[in-house]
Order: C-alpha cells, then sequence, then structure tokens
C-alpha cells in the first residue's frame, strides 16, 4: 500500500441547514497522531463520526487501507461498511460501555462475533488489553460499578482488542474531571509510543502540543489549517487559530 | 333459593371448572407468544424509516390496541367466513387474542427499545458488529429490562381475557361454568368458583409484576446515583496548565 | 345496508353511557379509595389492596355474570343494565385509586411540607395544593382509564345490554357478513376512542404550560 493510511478528499455532511462538515480534505500516515482542534460546535464530532461511517458524508470520498468509498455515488455498501471498519477502532466521549456485561464480556464478546474467536481465546486477549490500560482487577466488574475514568479505559481495551489500525478518539477525557483525564491520556501516550496510528478530537491542548505529529484546527465545518504542534502553537497561519488559542490557553 | 349456602358451597365446583383453567393458561402462553413475538417485529415496523411500513404497523397496532377483544373475536369467528376463513373456536380464539397481545405489546417493546441510548448501538457498529448481532447482544438484553414487567402485567390481561372466548365456546372456565350454572341454577357458587380460579393466577401474578416493576425501579436509581457520581467535576473545558 | 349500520351505531347509546356513566363513578369514588390507601392504619391499607386486588383480579365478565345470574339467583335481580353500570363502576373505582395512588407519589414531599409550614389547614392543602398537582399527575392515566372502560363496555352485550356489539351480533344473526357488521362496531370504537385521546392529550397540555408559566 502506498500513500497515506487515511485519505480523506472533500467530505461533507449536512444536517438539515447546518453543514457540519465542509469540504474537509485529510490525510494520516501510518504511525500518525493527528489532533483536532477548534472551538465547540466546529463538526470535529462529526468529522470523525464520519470516518467511521457512524454518519454518513453526504459527499466526498474516503480510504482507509485498501477500502476505498465515493459518497457522490449514493450511501455505501454494507460490506463497504464492513471493511472500512475493520481497520478502525472508535472511543466516544460517553465511553458507550455495554452496561449489561462485565468489563471482561464487554471486551470479550465483539471479538467473538465480528472475529469468530473461541471464548477462551477472547478472553484471553481481553486480559491482556485490560493489562495494557491497568484494569485487570475490574475484569469482573460491571461498568456501574467502575469510575468514569476506568469506564473509559476499559472502551479503549474494548477497541484495541479488535485488532484497529487506526484509534479514532472523540473528546475521550471531556466527560470526566482533569486528573482523571490525565488517566486516559496516559494511555494514549502509550498507544502512541507504540506507533498506533490515532485521530483524535481532544480539548487538551497540552496532549495535541506534546503527543501528536499534527494538529488540525476546525472552524465552522472546515480544517482552516493543518500543521505541526509547534508551528499552530506559535506562529499560526490563520487569524482564527490565534484567536481560538488565546481564548483556550487564556494569553 | 335465597339464601346464603354459596359461601360455603363453592369450592365443590372448582374441580369441574380446572379443565378451563388449563385451556385458559394454554391459551394465554401460546397467544403472548405468538403475540410478543409478532409485537416485537410490529415495534421494529413502527420505528421503520420506511413510511409505508411505519403506516402499515402502526394501523395493526391501533387496531390491536383500539378495538376490544370481544369484538375482535367475533370478527375472528363469525367475519373471517365472510372470506372463507372458517376457523374452529379454538383457533380462532387463539388468533384474536395473539392479535391484541400484539398490538399491545409492541408499545411496550417500543418503549423499551427506545429506552437503549444510541451510543450503545453505535458503540456496536464501530466495533464492527452485525445488526443481528447488535440486536442479540446489546439492544434486547438493555431493552428487556424495561419491556419485561409490563409484558408481565400484559400476560395476566390476556389471561383474564381468555375469559371471553367462552362467547364463541371455547372450553375455558367460564364456558365450563355456565355449562354447570345451566344444569344447577347454583350461578353464584359457580361463578364464585371460577372467580377464585382466576384470582389463583392473577394475584400471584400481580405480585410478581410488581416486584419485577419495583427492582427495576431501584436498578435504574442505583444506576443514576452512579452516574451522578461520575460527573462530580464540573465539565469545563479542561485546559492544561501553559 | 344503510339501516344495518343506522342500527348498529344507534348502540353507542348504551356504549357511551356506559363508559362515561362508570368513569364518572370511578372518578369520583376513587378520592375515598385514595383515602382509604393513604390511612395511617395499616389494616385500611391492607383492606384498600385486598378490594383492589380482588376487583382488577376477577375478569370483568365473571364480574357481570355474578352481578346478573349469580345475584339473581339470591333473589335480588338487577336489570342488565343496572347489574352492567355496578359492575362497571366498581372496576373504574379500583382502577381510578389506583391511578391516584401512583399520582399523588408524584407530588413531591415538599409540597406538604411547605403547605404545612404555610399553615395551611388539611382541607386547603389537599383543594388548592396537592389536588392541582395530582389531576396533572393523573390526567393522562385517567384518559387511557376511560378508553379502557370504553373497550370494557363491549362485554355489557354478554348479558343483554343493546350496545354496540349486541346489535352487530344480531345483524351478524339476521344477515350474516360478520365482518362488515364487527367491522362496522369497531370501527365506531375506535371513533370514540380518538376524541378521549385528543382531549386529554389537549388538557394535559393546557395544564403544563400553566405550569411552565407560573
Amino acid at each position: 500500500m502506498s500513500g497515506p493510511f487515511v485519505s480523506a478528499r472533500s467530505l461533507s455532511k449536512q444536517f438539515g441547514d447546518h453543514r457540519a462538515v465542509d469540504n474537509v480534505t485529510l490525510e494520516v500516515s501510518k504511525g500518525e497522531v493527528i489532533s483536532i482542534i477548534g472551538p465547540s460546535g466546529a463538526g470535529k464530532s462529526s468529522l470523525i463520526r464520519c470516518l467511521n461511517l457512524l454518519e454518513v458524508p453526504d459527499a466526498g470520498s474516503l480510504r482507509i487501507g485498501d477500502t476505498s468509498i465515493d459518497f457522490d455515488n449514493g450511501r455505501p455498501s454494507k460490506a463497504q461498511v464492513a471493511g472500512l471498519r475493520r481497520f478502525t477502532g472508535m472511543v466516544f466521549q460517553s465511553f458507550n460501555l455495554f452496561p449489561h456485561f462485565t468489563a471482561l464480556k464487554n471486551v470479550a464478546l465483539p471479538q467473538m462475533r465480528v472475529h469468530r474467536r473461541s471464548r477462551a481465546e477472547a478472553e484471553e486477549r481481553a486480559m491482556e488489553e485490560l493489562g495494557r490500560v491497568g484494569l485487570t482487577s475490574k475484569a469482573d466488574s460491571y461498568p456501574a460499578q467502575c469510575s468514569g475514568g476506568q469506564q473509559q479505559r476499559i472502551a479503549i481495551a474494548r477497541a484495541l482488542a479488535m485488532d484497529p489500525e487506526l484509534m479514532l478518539f472523540d473528546e475521550p477525557t471531556s466527560g470526566l474531571d482533569p486528573e482523571i483525564g490525565a488517566e486516559i491520556l496516559q494511555v494514549m501516550r502509550k498507544l502512541a509510543a507504540d506507533e498506533m496510528t490515532m485521530l483524535v478530537v481532544t480539548h487538551e491542548m497540552e496532549f495535541a502540543r506534546q503527543v501528536s505529529n499534527q494538529i488540525a484546527v476546525m472552524v465552522d465545518g472546515a480544517v482552516i489549517e493543518q500543521s505541526s504542534p509547534e508551528k499552530i502553537m506559535s506562529d499560526p497561519d490563520q487569524e482564527r487559530t490565534s484567536k481560538f488559542l488565546s481564548a483556550v490557553l487564556g494569553r | 333459593m335465597s339464601d346464603f349456602s354459596w359461601l360455603y358451597d363453592w369450592p365443590q365446583y372448582i374441580p369441574d371448572l380446572l379443565p378451563g383453567l388449563g385451556v385458559a393458561i394454554s391459551l394465554t402462553l401460546f397467544s403472548c407468544l405468538g403475540g410478543y413475538i409478532l409485537g416485537f417485529f410490529l415495534a421494529l415496523g413502527v420505528e421503520s424509516p420506511s413510511r409505508v411500513v411505519h403506516y402499515a404497523a402502526l394501523v395493526i397496532v391501533e387496531l390491536g390496541r383500539g378495538v376490544p377483544i370481544l369484538v375482535l373475536l367475533f370478527l375472528v369467528y363469525q367475519g373471517l367466513p365472510q372470506l372463507g376463513l372458517m376457523l374452529d373456536p379454538h383457533p380462532a380464539a387463539l388468533a384474536a387474542l395473539m392479535f391484541s397481545a400484539a398490538g399491545y405489546s409492541s408499545e411496550m417493546i417500543r418503549a423499551g427499545l427506545n429506552s437503549v441510548p444510541a451510543g450503545q448501538a453505535e458503540a456496536a457498529n464501530s466495533l464492527s458488529m452485525s445488526a443481528a448481532d447488535t440486536y442479540r447482544f446489546i439492544v434486547i438484553p438493555q431493552a428487556a429490562r424495561i419491556s419485561i414487567p409490563p409484558l408481565v402485567n400484559l400476560t395476566i390481561i390476556i389471561f383474564q381475557a381468555t375469559s371471553l372466548a367462552t362467547v364463541i365456546t371455547v372450553p375455558e372456565i367460564m364456558q365450563h361454568a355456565g355449562v354447570i350454572g345451566a344444569a344447577t341454577f347454583e350461578y353464584m357458587s359457580v361463578y364464585t368458583a371460577a372467580a377464585v380460579l382466576y384470582l389463583c393466577i392473577t394475584i400471584p401474578g400481580a405480585v410478581l409484576s410488581g416486584y419485577l416493576e419495583k427492582s427495576m425501579r431501584q436498578k435504574k436509581r442505583s444506576k443514576r446515583k452512579a452516574v451522578r457520581s461520575l460527573l462530580t467535576g464540573s465539565p469545563s473545558l479542561p485546559v492544561a496548565a501553559t | 345496508m344503510g339501516e344495518i349500520i343506522a342500527y348498529i351505531a344507534m348502540g353507542t347509546g348504551w356504549t357511551v353511557v356506559m363508559t362515561f356513566g362508570s368513569a364518572a363513578i370511578g372518578i369520583v369514588l376513587g378520592l375515598p379509595m385514595l383515602a382509604l390507601a393513604q390511612s395511617r392504619f395499616s389494616a385500611a391499607r391492607g383492606i384498600y389492596h385486598a378490594i383492589v386486588h380482588v376487583v382488577r383480579g376477577i375478569p370483568t365478565i365473571v364480574w357481570l355474570f355474578i352481578a346478573f345470574f349469580g345475584v339473581g339467583q339470591l333473589g335480588i335481580t338487577l336489570s342488565p343494565v343496572t347489574a352492567s353500570l355496578l359492575v362497571l363502576s366498581i372496576i373504574a373505582t379500583a382502577y381510578m385509586a389506583e391511578i391516584y395512588r401512583g399520582g399523588i407519589q408524584a407530588v413531591p414531599a415538599g409540597q406538604w411540607e411547605a403547605a404545612g409550614a404555610l399553615n395551611l389547614d388539611q382541607f386547603s392543602t389537599l383543594r388548592f395544593i396537592i389536588g392541582p398537582q395530582l389531576f396533572r399527575a393523573v390526567s393522562p392515566s385517567v384518559a387511557t382509564q376511560v378508553i379502557g372502560l370504553l373497550k370494557d363496555s363491549a362485554l355489557v352485550s354478554t348479558i343483554g345490554v343493546a350496545d354496540l356489539v349486541f346489535r352487530a351480533g344480531i345483524m351478524t344473526q339476521y344477515h350474516a357478513h360478520g365482518l362488515y357488521m364487527f367491522g362496522t362496531a369497531g370501527l365506531i370504537y375506535l371513533a370514540l376512542s380518538l376524541p378521549i385521546a385528543a382531549f386529554s392529550r389537549n388538557i394535559h397540555a393546557r395544564i403544563t404550560r400553566r405550569y411552565a408559566l407560573a
């Protein structure tokens, strides 16, 4: 496979009159971490949901790995959706753990059903992933018995157990206290160090600056600039970027 | 005849009514089993994005819920022959009760399905789970917690409604009671015995459904508490120090 | 054909009388039952629960047959209309009482406490503070129950009250075509239930709006 691992071209998504994603073009190479920042309502979550086809874009095209979909020709087929999602894991702001399963089963069941792994195999892998996020002790707990930070780490383990080559994070820490969010960011740093390809929607500027290879700034549905963290943080090209940064960083 | 002997001689009729109880219970079980499966698909139909499917399902649901069961019974037993479909009393009663159970249950099942947050299906989607697996492992088990208490209640209501099948001569409890009453003129005793038989099922049923509802509510409360304890911090923008 | 439909439709009279007659009685008599349910004495509450469980646990048709055939055997002859109204009213009372009991739990305890702190007497507390909030809480359930009574009222045909079903049955005996006869009756039931549902939505929306403004 040549070229970037993820290639989104001119993606657009409209909700009623509101253009949530406006002609966005984005490329992610293998092992790269890209953070998407921007004010609330800028369409960051819509964009990342489009990449996992939780929202189907109205126009543009998307390629992840070997699967490419052209949205100008109508809705993608089931096989295309499945092919594209096979490569990606997604972590939600609201965790979305299955409340009626233990942590172990949350991580094991999707492997058994999608990858047809045996129970023993799936549970072994689940324990491995729970270990990676430091939660083997919570394997038999239900989500309601876990703290928010623990739930989010279980959700990350659940996504990782599916062997993704790309991880999408949709504001994974914004439902959490800052010190608990730090736990999550620690796990994500480790993933980045292991060269996982990651796309992260975040408000955590420090994380974006330290961990990402590139930062994309989104305003009003469009990516207005994309560059290295140093450039974005110290010398952005766009005035709206510096405005946004000065507002969140308070300087 | 104007005496109070019925107050103590009703139990002697219970054995004669027991075969009717068996018929009533089997009618209940089969019409509920079929009706709830049908109700599940009607619930999916009402939620369907296709307008045709949505309205078709809605009309069936509203007919099942809005038309008295007695009328449904007559429609099936005395109405369908007009279309060349003659059913014996027993299958006719089964069909009418099933139709009614489907209509009522579909709304209860729909409420359960709608109570499952959208994020649950999204998470399953993002994990590449198939639609069938998403329903089977993720949505239905969670929806069941909401739907089961009212469905238990509905089962009791359908059990009571089997008494109506006497009007089309199904040999359930009231049919037996009517025959005995006509022969002995001991209507008060016989119908009291029938009433007691119904209570033997409906009161434990009501206790069970009350218990299920209460345990559901407690579960919901503890879940709410759990959520609240997670959201202690203010949801302000967590900005790292610069 | 028109004559037949007219004959069936005349049954609407008894259907409406049975439905709204029993509903009105149930709505009123449900209140003293609520007092019983809220009593300080556990025996009174026990009696309340026994009554409600027994009334609701026995199918309506069994109550009708007891009231008509059974009581008749004891030498007190009730006409079909009297027996029907009596039975439906008793059932309505039990159901309404349960609805009120659910509704009163929906009124926050703080309302009683606030009324007490303001030194309102019991009557004023009920009339002006609790009553209106109870009314708002129960009005949708009451409407649903009235629709339930409408459908239950179909059973009075089994003891000879000439309601919609009774008349549809007679026409079927004369002319066959049961699908048309009972179909007509069924449509009239649906038509009767629509205004009740609309009325309830309207009243609920009005009350809720008033609360929202206040």
